[in-house]
């Protein structure tokens, strides 16, 4: 039984808003109080919930203290890091590797004007685009993965050979 | 053998997360380590270390001859976590660990629990009995998350402590040149003649137990190995982490919980009514 809100079709303002595919807020359930006072707090206990048990059963570890002398056995950065740390790890000319690790933001940068002359939205429509991203996207989950593994297999991951 | 490390060295965990057995136990095998994700303080809870390998692999012993592999391994516990005493453990630990014999590291740090060697067969889960400290009374622990460090070996090492190497290694050929003769030894050994560019003839020793991949009239190169690898075993570590819980926390959190759930059927109850006053009124 939620309460549902009509539009007022004998508003002009509104029929001109509905005509474009637009105006949805004036229709429907009211956002306030229904859902601002009354469902919002749910969720966010909720939410302040799972902090909180997570902070109570999952504390984060202390790690161990620094050492600037002792270097840990497997050197890793953090994830996000881990696709362009394989990247230098692979190209054996160091300076290569770093021009290989600028050209990612610049790569990520040139994405949008690839297909500028391109109209239309949908991805499928936009096929350069697109097979850029997918590109992108499995080559950086694969290096990623290579980052963790050892040097001979930081390119095939042990699998063709 | 663990000894050997507890000789040499102090801490058995290198500042590079090392375990010290590497250093002699060259060749690597996996490990794995089962733990509970918390405990509460001054409980026993069990640690279990799995060496996995198969049964039908023989390793060479010292004097050459095959016999089955021997299993160790070293539990690096957080400080103030011990080995628990007989008194504190239930019957079902009691008979897991009934022919397991645990020693501290050291007297300085009992928080370093060393096994072995022990016979492989028997012993491929190792169940640590452990007791969790109690903050309360040793005041250097904290309710944190901790890092359980293991090592654990199977089979021979590769090196003595002193540096030798052990007959547990293949034995590389000591000049370029062509294998002149295989004499066998009285002792089971071999003796092998290798005649070098120069004219030189060289023998070299071959001890009992190894098998040699070379044939007289062979070419070989400096440092090629002339015999298989003996190895089947070898070392490996890992590492796992393990809360120390409070339980004044706990049962906070449970009452919050309930709290929180009750608030939230308060929120839905209301908005129930709520509805109800909407749809008599119809004007917002």
């Amino acid at each position: 039984m939620t309460i549902i809100k009509k539009p007022d079709l004998n508003n002009a303002l509104l029929r001109a808003k509905l005509a474009k595919g637009m105006g949805h807020s004036y229709y429907g359930e009211p956002a306030w109080p229904n859902d601002l006072l009354y469902t919002f707090p749910i969720v966010i206990l909720g939410t302040i919930t799972c902090c909180v048990g997570l902070a109570v059963l999952e504390p984060s570890s202390l790690g161990e203290p620094a050492n600037p002398f002792a270097t840990p056995l497997e050197i890793l950065p953090e994830w996000y890091l881990y696709p362009t740390f394989n990247m230098l790890r692979i190209i054996p000319n160091k300076l290569f590797g770093v021009i290989s690790i600028s050209l990612v933001p610049v790569g990520l940068g040139i994405v949008p004007f690839v297909e500028n002359i391109n109209k239309f939205q949908n991805p499928f429509r936009r096929p350069i685009a697109t097979s850029v991203f997918i590109f992108g996207t499995v080559t950086t989950v694969w290096l990623g993965i290579g980052a963790t593994m050892s040097i001979d297999k930081a390119l095939t991951l042990g699998i063709f050979f | 053998y663990p000894i050997y490390a507890q000789q040499t060295y102090e801490n058995p965990r290198e500042s590079t997360g090392r375990i010290v057995c590497a250093n002699c136990h060259l060749a690597q095998k996996n490990i794995y380590i089962e733990a509970p994700k918390e405990v509460l303080p001054n409980t026993v809870f069990e640690t279990v270390v799995k060496i996995p390998y198969e049964f039908n692999k023989k390793q060479i012993l010292g004097n050459g001859s095959k016999g089955d592999l021997n299993v160790g391994a070293v539990v690096i516990l957080p400080e103030g976590f011990k080995l628990a005493p007989k008194d504190r453990m239930d019957e079902k630990l009691l008979k897991k660990t009934k022919n397991l014999y645990f020693n501290n590291y050291s007297q300085k740090l009992d928080n370093i629990i060393v096994i072995g060697p022990i016979t492989g067969k028997d012993n491929q889960e190792i169940t640590f009995p452990i007791l969790a400290p109690d903050p309360q009374i040793n005041k250097n622990t904290h309710f944190l998350k901790y890092s359980i460090y293991v090592g654990a070996n199977k089979g021979r090492g590769q090196l003595y402590p002193s540096g030798e190497k052990s007959n547990n290694n293949p034995i590389p050929s000591n000049a370029e040149g062509r294998i002149e003769k295989i004499k066998p030894n009285e002792d089971g050994g071999y003796e092998v003649i290798i005649k070098t560019k120069d004219d030189e003839t060289i023998s070299q020793y071959v001890p009992i137990g190894l098998n040699l991949t070379i044939k007289e009239g062979q070419r070989i190169k400096a440092g090629e190995y002339i015999t298989t690898d003996p190895n089947v075993g070898g070392f490996g570590q890992s590492e796992i982490e393990i809360v120390l819980q409070n339980p004044t926390r706990l049962i906070s959190f449970i009452f919050f919980s309930i709290s929180v759930l009750i608030s939230q059927l308060f929120f839905v109850l209301k908005k129930k009514q709520f509805e109800k006053v909407q749809s008599l009124n119809q004007n917002f």
